[in-house]
């Protein structure tokens, strides 16, 4: 996996055929969770009686449901409460504003999940995309890090060390005493290598509107 | 005293404090610095130092307001805040 640099105004970065599929794939599921579809699969077939897609009222359910705070803890942090001390406020807020972020979100993460789905060994994100792209990371990074209990910034760096502890137990050819749960581990490093993507995303940006000031 | 008067003696500062409202911006363990930085450079329209100050009190101090203004103005402060995955909040000024 290579970072992001500027070439002829985009953003590249380098990955192979595993990371492009992995990438994709998480994308996906966070564009899912958040109520997205046409991302490669089949729409959800799991119809509940009478849910038929000529439903008039399909719309107006989803309205409904829209007031309500999500349950998810994953989702409650893409779409937080705007107001934790008022009721009034929060409900208004969610119910004046959630269907456009979720819109935003999932078209964004549509959007990356395209670019990841190319063949080749780059992913190519065009200069005015980048701050967009930047942010579809901060969902899928925001979705992994609440899978994986980080709440404080203690708790990512004891993630850190967990890994840390892991890939010397795996360089020792070890994998019998792995201290930690290899399922926690994976998506810790998936979740270390997109916080690295992302950095190296928003350094590109800051240059480039850097230059662009000057 | 009438409500001109009362404008005069309390100056500017005493108007309907209970209208204006705050947005702040909480910690949290997954935006980078850079990023946030680089959203308030952004969408606040701060410079760069400015922007760097205030991501690094709400990185130490835990929070911090970004805006100030009626309600709606608020509402629309959150919700781009929302859509750059910060965790933001609204309130009235002085809650």
């Amino acid at each position: 996996m290579r970072g992001f640099e500027a070439v002829d105004g985009d953003a590249v970065a380098g990955l192979d055929d595993e990371e492009r599929m992995v990438l994709a794939r998480i994308v996906a599921d966070v564009g899912l969770l958040l109520g997205g579809e046409n991302f490669g699969f089949e729409p959800h077939s799991h119809p509940e009686p009478g849910d038929a897609l000529d439903d008039p009222f399909l719309h107006l359910r989803g309205l409904e449901e829209s007031i309500r705070e999500p349950e998810d803890p994953a989702i409650l942090r893409l779409l937080p409460n705007a107001a934790p001390t008022d009721r009034e406020v929060a409900d208004e807020f969610r119910r004046l504003t959630e269907g456009d972020i979720r819109d935003l979100k999932v078209r964004r993460l549509r959007r990356m999940w395209e670019q990841l789905s190319e063949d080749g060994d780059t992913w190519v994100v065009p200069g005015p995309e980048a701050m967009p792209t930047a942010g579809a990371l901060t969902d899928v990074r925001l979705v992994l890090a609440s899978r994986l209990g980080l709440r404080t910034d203690d708790d990512a760096e004891r993630l850190h060390a967990e890994i840390d502890l892991a890939s010397h137990a795996l360089e020792a050819d070890d994998e019998e005493v792995l201290p930690v749960d290899p399922e926690r581990v994976w998506l810790g490093m998936l979740y270390q290598a997109l916080t690295w993507l992302q950095e190296s995303l928003v350094q590109y940006v800051m240059t480039a509107s850097e230059e662009q000031d000057v | 005293m009438g409500p001109q008067e009362e404008f005069q003696a309390e100056g500017v500062v005493a108007t309907r404090l209970d209208d204006v409202w705050v947005t702040l911006v909480w910690n949290d363990p997954v935006n980078l610095m850079s990023y946030v930085t680089h959203v308030f450079q952004d969408y606040f329209g701060l410079a760069r130092h400015e922007a760097e100050a205030r991501m690094r009190e709400v990185h130490e101090r835990g929070k911090s307001v970004l805006s100030s203004g009626g309600r709606e103005k608020m509402e629309v402060d959150v919700q781009a805040m929302h859509s750059y995955g910060l965790w933001a909040t609204m309130q009235r000024s002085g809650e």
